[in-house]
């Protein structure tokens, strides 16, 4: 799941690489209709990530994923 | 005639670095390099990970506001094909309304579209960004017919904040008649149309192509 939450996370950084390099009305496009929704869905990832390892928990202690 | 020179390239400082592109392709490439990290191996400590996700974050904040600020210019108005002709037009000197307020530069060049189409006010710019967002929407999915219209009427305290108090206009003799200044306050008629050439030409509306 760390490596699907990267990946996403890379798209939305290639769209943000397209539009600020080369800013027109279709890089804007990708880069609020996919790279918006791509970074959405890493940060969801990660979140559910750091759910799994008990990080929202009231009495959770530090868990180091690495 | 195309004259070139420092004089011709405006001034100074709307040439220098565009910090807000630098800063977020800075931030975009430190998470870059811990994402592909992550990629390869399947797991980032959590600190690393935390950071891993938040450089983005931050990167889009600062690609976000460039974006606002650079989706004022005219050239990325035009850079979509329904808009070409029309940023054509404005550059051809035609008579259009538009294009007399571009050629003898009573509107700045570089945020043309945007000074007129965003309204008066600092409400107009924020409606003019929501609008901006239909915009690229019906782009991406073609959701719109040609000719292209105005969504609305015009709003003509975008002509009235610079024109209201020039003693030009406030000279003209048609501007002084009450039942016409009755009129256009209750945006019965606007400025365009009856007295005034019409914003752009009916040729650069279709997209450059013909209407459907």
């Amino acid at each position: 799941m760390t490596r699907l939450a990267c990946f996403f996370a890379l798209i939305a950084l290639a769209a943000l690489v397209l539009m600020v390099t080369d800013m027109n009305g279709s890089t804007a496009i990708v880069f609020s209709f996919v790279g918006f929704p791509a970074l959405g869905l890493a940060v969801l990832l990660y979140l559910i990530i750091r759910w799994r390892v008990g990080a929202f928990r009231l009495n959770a202690r530090s868990v180091d994923q690495g | 005639m195309n004259p070139t020179g420092p004089l011709f390239s405006g001034p100074p400082a709307a040439h220098g670095i565009a910090w807000l592109a630098v800063l977020s392709l800075a931030v975009a490439g430190g998470a870059a390099f811990l994402l592909i990290w992550g990629l390869i191996r399947g797991r980032l400590p959590t600190g690393y990970a935390l950071t891993g996700i938040l450089l983005p974050i931050a990167a889009y904040g600062l690609a976000s506001v460039h974006m606002l600020e650079g989706s004022k210019h005219a050239t990325f108005c035009g850079s979509c094909h329904v808009m070409t002709p029309i940023l054509k037009s404005l550059q051809s000197n035609d008579g259009s309304l538009a294009s007399i307020h571009y050629g003898r530069g009573l509107v700045p060049h570089e945020d043309a579209c945007f000074t007129c189409h965003s309204g008066y006010g600092i409400w107009g710019g924020v409606d003019a960004k929501i609008h901006g967002i239909m915009h690229m929407v019906r782009t991406a999915t073609g959701w719109y017919t040609l000719p292209i219209a105005l969504n609305g009427t015009f709003d003509i305290d975008s002509c009235l904040g610079c024109h209201a108090f020039a003693p030009h206009f406030r000279a003209v003799e048609a501007h002084q008649d009450p039942d016409l200044q009755k009129q256009l306050v209750a945006r019965e008629i606007s400025c365009t149309g009856a007295c005034h050439p019409a914003a752009h030409p009916e040729s650069a509306l279709t997209g450059g192509g013909p209407a459907s």
